[in-house]
């Protein structure tokens, strides 16, 4: 295989690179030029297709397919971009804005021409405001050296991009929350059909993409559909960026070809598990996706292979490391309360059940725990979601796997947890327990009312 | 022709029905359950109750695929080849999953919640639920607010259905209530000072499943068990919207809509929801009254009609001459037992129209599609709500019967300066309202040698008539009116006739001394119809249960008559 030649961050250590004139004398804008001026939108769609770029936002769907979904007769297309990166431990995003700007705009601005949108928004998470500030001004810049704004390149083709902040929720990074909330609504997901690619913002046809998958694009125009899938594994290809943190030496952000393993990634970039310990697990995309134990560092971190450890997939390909002292119920209760809090809380399996999940967990931890607390979570977590089709959108999936997946994986040391772990004081009201178990809550010397009895004796049973 | 299989079975979907999953079973007897999705709101699938296997059956190899998760009925479009699974093992448990969700951090406070007895909780607990639920946490506590005079909101009962919601933003458009904060910690809110108190507002009480949204003015005061409806007619406007009269021990304690999709949809104003306490009202007249020096008299009915008679007798044998009054709040057929009734008297009669109380202009509330929330919302039908100025039920009734019996519907301000030509002046009222008649006219009026009102209140126009007989009020007769749109629909009684008090139908019956006269409404309507020929198209005296359009044909509308299960829950009454 030859070198590996990163190319989203290959001007990360170059501050200069924030000003366009910098950009475009590295070769910046060229791929836009090429695109815009000898290239036919559709050219460009097929090209992505070729390229078989996945997108980068977690579901890795393929980009070329997601744009050729848009109507034939359209007047007017929205694009709309991915920035709200709320995933836990993530933060490819924020460095590809904030680090270079230009990179990302070059590909809103191809990723706009091949789906015909003369309108981006940039959806930016609430608390990047140093991205938004670099952004903003990249905007400005690139609109003044006339890659943005009418008749770009004396193509014809006019684009204008915006940047619009969130307000600090995960679930505005789901494609149709991200939408409603851009239109100033609640960030509240829509039913699907109809997809954003048919009615989406302003019930206008609309493509919703993440900064990464954008920024692939102007390499790919750039290069080519084959130099991209010259890198990664069978149906996972190009550079990704990946994020390591958690208990490592060192946190980062590094760009690898698709399918490097865990354990490539703790060894060589991030400087190894802290305080000389041993690892105990890693998260391998956004804590949504599960664990993956230490015998499974080795598998490929690409779209296909990590699902077969029963993860549900690569995720924001933001790994974090657990190390061997780590408690497994310590990792679900940050989980599980992360996703109670972010439940956007229209769903009923996903509004109670989150909340629901995180007070049992949050009890188990306390000490107050029962061994059958595991199984009417696997039951709770095994009906939640869109993959068993019960809620709108995957926050609820995201929410029941870590669980679904650290109860196959650790069963025995949560089951030891609770044997050893018991605290009086975090048990279960007895009239809780009661109710549940199916029996009276009342003490056994009271008489009730029982229908179709009469006055009897309070039963125990 | 479009086929769709529901459970196995094959049915054929009527022409033109654009219909979800759950209209199109329950089109065909079929429940499927549902809380959040209400046929006239936009679909937003966040319930999780009615979700159903679904599948597609390829019309050329016959073969049927299913998908392989639960989808939910409300966004499921009934389309030729469509196939339905409403009751396998998977639906079923999931509905006990969704009740079991449901109310973990729900009260168990029925006993004491208005809502007991036509509840969303209560009844799918029993049809689809668990006996027991393994929740063992603490359960979330929501406060209780106030979201206007009327309404208050149990948050703790609430289910997030957010039809109250979408309700204020998509018919009335005043948009009053959101939803605050994420999760299970969301609540549904108002902002600051700025209550739900649009013409429409009551209709989020009837919308909410659950007993989170509840009417102040229906607050503890019966156990809707108690309650018997009755189809009624709203008698505030000249709509006519569709109501359900609820009463127990002798008084009505409220009104709901009932669904017409040619009149109100779903919906009824708040003037009309509260106008019930008319029916209750202790200055209705309780009996027959002669004047006699400067008191009147309460006399029984059989002197009172002996009387009266006699007056009358003697007067027309005199060659006097009579103008008749009919109100816009009488029946078809009270009208046209008065006018004929009238006619009978003498030849030398006229007849008017009693006052029509016109307020502001007519207020329409046009559900615009595009508002609600995206989605595919090709199976909602945006049907118009109108308040309508004019503020009595049967102007264009009544009138139907001037033109016949009279010379047309001479208003009442004309009728009123013929007095001094007419001797013996013969009101007809009705109004629910005391006020209806203004000093001046009353004493117009009064300058008539004999004036004799027929009415339902003690009102100034009362105070001075020399015969005042006490008629059934709006809740205590049965009829028909035509509303605004010419369309006659048919309301039944729900309260019996007050002590002392005659429905006028009955009492015209007496007066006339026919001993063979029809009392039964459905009998006169006959009669009517047969003479009258704007009601030509009545047969039978029967009414259809939408209304019967006396001009033109209906457009057939596909989905009418899915009366919404929370809107007017079917109560089981002991
Ligand atoms: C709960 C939830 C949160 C999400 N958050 C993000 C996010 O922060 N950023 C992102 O790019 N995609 C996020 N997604 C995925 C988006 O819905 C969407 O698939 C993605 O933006 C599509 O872009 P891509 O095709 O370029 O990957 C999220 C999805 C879910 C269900
Ligand atoms: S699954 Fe959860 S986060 Fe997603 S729409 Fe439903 S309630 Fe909201
Ligand atoms: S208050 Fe009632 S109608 Fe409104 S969201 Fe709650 S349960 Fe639904």
């Amino acid at each position: 295989m030859p070198k590996f030649e990163p190319v989203l961050s290959r001007n990360w250590n170059d501050p200069e690179i924030l000003s366009v004139k910098r950009y475009e004398s590295k070769g910046g804008y060229a791929a836009s030029r090429k695109a815009l001026t000898t290239m036919s939108p559709d050219q460009v769609v097929d090209l992505v297709k070729a390229s078989e770029l996945r997108g980068r936002g977690g579901a890795g769907f393929p980009t070329g397919l997601k744009w050729s979904f848009l109507p034939k007769d359209r007047k007017e297309t929205f694009m709309c971009v991915n920035g709200d990166e709320s995933e836990p431990a993530t933060f490819n995003n924020r460095y590809l804005v904030e680090k270079d700007p230009h990179q990302f705009i070059e590909g809103i601005l191809i990723g706009c021409f091949a789906t015909r949108a003369s309108t981006a928004y940039v959806y930016l998470r609430f608390e990047y405001i140093k991205a938004i500030k670099i952004l903003e001004q990249a905007i400005a810049e690139a609109r003044a050296a006339g890659h943005l704004g009418k008749n770009i390149y004396g193509s014809g083709f006019d684009l204008e991009i915006w940047c619009h902040r969130g307000a600090g929720a995960y679930i505005c990074g789901e494609e149709t929350g991200l939408i409603e909330s851009l239109e100033g609504k609640r960030g509240w997901p829509r039913i699907k059909p109809p997809f954003p690619a048919i009615e989406g913002a302003f019930r206008k046809p609309t493509v919703v993409n993440n900064i990464e998958t954008l920024a692939c694009v102007p390499h790919i125009v750039e290069r080519g559909a084959d130099w991209f899938k010259s890198m990664g594994t069978p149906k996972s290809y190009g550079p990704k960026l990946y994020t390591i943190s958690g208990q490592v030496n060192k946190q980062v952000c590094v760009e690898l070809p698709l399918g490097v393993t865990t354990n490539q990634l703790i060894e060589e970039h991030g400087g190894g598990v802290w305080k000389g310990r041993k690892a105990k697990a890693a998260i391998p995309g956004g804590i949504s996706m599960g664990l993956l134990t230490k015998d499974e560092f080795d598998v490929p971190l690409d779209f296909e292979e990590i699902r077969k450890t029963g993860c549900l997939g690569l995720g924001t390909a933001a790994v974090t490391v657990l190390d061997e002292t780590t408690r497994i119920i310590d990792y679900l209760y940050n989980t599980s309360r992360f996703f109670a809090h972010e439940s956007c809380g229209q769903c009923t399996p996903c509004r109670e059940g989150t909340g629901w999940l995180y007070k049992t967990i949050k009890r188990i931890r306390d000490g107050g725990g029962r061994i059958e607390d595991l199984d009417l979570m696997n039951h709770l977590a095994n009906n939640m979601g869109i993959t068993p089709g019960t809620t709108i959108c995957g926050l609820a999936d995201g929410a029941a796997w870590p669980i679904k997946n650290a109860i196959a994986k650790y069963r025995p040391e949560l089951e030891q947890f609770i044997r050893e772990n018991v605290n009086p004081a975090a048990r279960i009201a007895p009239v809780q327990e009661a109710i549940s178990a199916g029996r009276s809550p009342l003490p056994s010397n009271t008489s009730m009312f029982v229908p179709g009895i009469g006055i009897a004796k309070s039963a125990t049973s | 022709m479009a086929t769709i299989i529901i459970d196995g079975q094959s049915f054929e979907l009527p022409e033109g029905a654009k219909f979800n999953a759950i209209q199109a079973a329950k089109h065909f007897g079929i429940d499927i359950p549902y809380y959040c999705w209400h046929p006239a709101l936009s679909v937003v699938a966040n319930c999780r109750m009615c979700e159903i296997e679904v599948g597609t059956k390829d019309p050329a190899t016959g073969e049927i695929k299913m998908l392989p998760r639960l989808v939910p009925g409300c966004q499921t479009p009934a389309r030729d080849g469509t196939v339905l699974v409403t009751e396998s093992a998977k639906v079923l448990e999931h509905r006990k999953n969704i009740m079991e969700l449901l109310l973990i951090n729900h009260p168990l406070d029925c006993p004491v919640c208005d809502q007991a007895g036509e509840c969303g909780l209560q009844d799918y607990s029993y049809e689809h639920g668990r006996a027991a639920h393994r929740f063992v946490e603490e359960r979330n506590v929501k406060p209780k607010k106030e979201v206007s005079d009327l309404i208050v909101l149990n948050q703790d009962r609430c289910i997030m259905c957010t039809r109250c919601v979408r309700f204020t933003r998509e018919i009335p458009g005043t948009a009053e209530l959101h939803v605050m904060r994420r999760g299970d910690h969301g609540e549904i809110a108002i902002f600051p000072d700025q209550p739900v108190d649009n013409p429409l507002a009551g209709n989020v009480v009837d919308l909410c499943p659950v007993g989170a949204l509840l009417d102040k003015d229906f607050l503890h005061n019966q156990r809707v068990w108690f309650l018997s409806k009755h189809d009624g007619v709203c008698t505030g406007c000249s709509t006519g919207c569709n109501i359900s009269v609820e009463e127990n021990a002798g008084k009505v304690w409220r009104h709901k809509p009932r669904h017409n999709p040619y009149v109100n949809d779903y919906w009824i104003c708040d003037e009309g929801r509260y106008g019930y306490k008319a029916a209750n009202s202790p200055t209705l007249l309780g009996g027959n009254y002669v004047l006699e020096g400067k008191d009147h008299h309460g006399v029984p009915t059989d002197r009172f009609v002996k009387r009266l008679n006699e007056t009358l007798t003697t007067r027309i044998l005199d060659k006097q001459s009579v103008l008749g009054i009919l109100s816009p709040y009488l029946s078809v057929e009270e009208a046209f037992a008065a006018a004929q009734w009238l006619a009978s008297l003498t030849n030398r009669v006229e007849l008017a129209l009693g006052p029509v109380p016109v307020r502001g202009e007519d207020l329409t509330f046009a559900p615009d599609k595009t508002k609600g929330r995206s989605g595919d919302t090709s199976f909602i039908v945006p049907r118009p709500f109108t308040i309508s100025a004019e503020k009595a039920p049967n102007r264009a009734g009544v009138e139907m019967m001037l033109d016949h019996f009279g010379k047309g519907a001479v208003p009442f301000e004309k009728a009123l300066e013929s007095v001094a030509s007419h001797p013996i002046v013969i009101v007809f009222g009705g109004s629910p309202d005391e006020s209806w008649i203004e000093a001046d006219q009353v004493a117009a009026l009064r300058k008539a040698e004999v004036l004799v009102l027929f009415d339902t209140t003690i009102n100034p126009l009362a105070d001075v008539a020399d015969f005042v007989a006490g008629i059934a009020s709006f809740a205590e007769k049965s009829g028909t009116y035509v509303n605004r749109d010419r369309r006659l629909q048919r309301f039944e009684a729900a309260l019996p006739p007050r002590e002392g008090v005659w429905p006028l139908l009955d009492l015209i019956a007496i007066v006339s001394g026919d001993g063979k006269a029809p009392i039964r409404s459905q009998e006169i309507l006959k009669a009517a119809a047969r003479v009258v020929p704007g009601l030509a198209k009545v047969e039978d005296g029967l009414v259809p249960e939408l209304g019967l359009n006396l001009d033109s044909k209906d457009q057939p509308i596909p989905d009418a008559g899915f009366q919404d299960d929370w809107t007017l829950a079917n109560v089981s009454t002991v």
